[in-house]
């Protein structure tokens, strides 16, 4: 599973070696999503879309909202050089999510920190839950 | 989060995704750990093994309701097996928007030499 440099010192009683094949790889197996991983969520203000997105600059990501959805673009590059193992993924990525609540367009604001891009999108004013008083006459 | 499998009741583990390329001035790994902070990432040496690890913690409120979950806290573990010819004294690690960066120099280049032989 590792990469040996060295070909003098490999004990073969390596038990982390052993144990590190269940340790899956995010992006393999199992977990062959779409690039990048999403999680979507929201509470009663806003929508959350958060992508793991390591390694690329926030100005490299295309954000475009439409009507119903919101989409996610860029293209990933690869450093040069001699590779003995290559596992990041690397080239162009779009991702459409559907937002099905009207949203504040106007205040949406995205964030990257350590890799994780993260859209915060506004409920718009009419559809989020307010308490009406009822007056007793 | 279904995909996500939970050992014992510690964090999921993975593998970082990891890249090794060889150029003039010595290897560089590169390593996808997006979350991780420097506080929460560690690299030991021991002899000829380089042992990384990093931990995800997301404050992902707990009023959010999610919808589609598809990363993540976990926990990321890697060791990798490193040559003779990497100068231990010099690596170096930089960590930088979810990628850390590993630069393990060769060791100056020794001179090829003749063996004197002797006769008894």
């Amino acid at each position: 599973m590792v990469i040996d440099f060295n070909t003098l010192y490999n004990f073969p009683s390596r038990f982390d070696r052993v144990f590190e094949d269940f340790f899956k790889p995010p992006m393999g197996n199992d977990r062959r999503l779409a690039y990048p991983p999403l999680n979507l969520s929201n509470d009663d203000d806003n929508v959350y879309v958060r992508a793991e997105l390591p390694g690329i600059d926030i100005e490299d990501i295309e954000l475009t909202l439409t009507d119903k959805t919101l989409v996610l673009k860029g293209e990933r590059g690869a450093p040069q050089g001699k590779y003995y193992r290559q596992e990041r993924p690397s080239g162009v990525f779009h991702r459409v999510v559907n937002v099905s609540v009207p949203i504040d367009r106007d205040n949406v604001t995205a964030t990257m920190v350590d890799g994780i891009l993260t859209v915060t999108l506004p409920k718009s004013e009419e559809i989020k839950p307010r308490s009406i008083n009822i007056e007793i006459a | 989060m279904s995909e996500v499998k939970k050992i014992d009741k510690g964090l999921p583990r993975y593998r970082p995704a990891t890249d090794i390329i060889e150029r003039e001035d010595g290897f560089h790994i590169y390593m996808d750990l997006p979350g991780v902070k420097r506080e929460a990432l560690s690299i030991d040496l021991q002899e000829d093994e380089l042992i990384v690890t990093g931990r995800v913690e997301l404050d992902q409120g707990g009023k959010e309701h999610f919808v589609e979950m598809q990363f993540g806290d976990c926990e990321y573990v890697r060791s990798i097996s490193i040559t003779d010819i990497v100068d231990r004294e010099r690596i170096k690690a930089n960590l930088e928007g979810g990628v850390l960066e590993l630069h393990l120099p060769k060791v100056e280049k020794t001179q090829p030499r003749r063996i004197e032989i002797t006769t008894g």
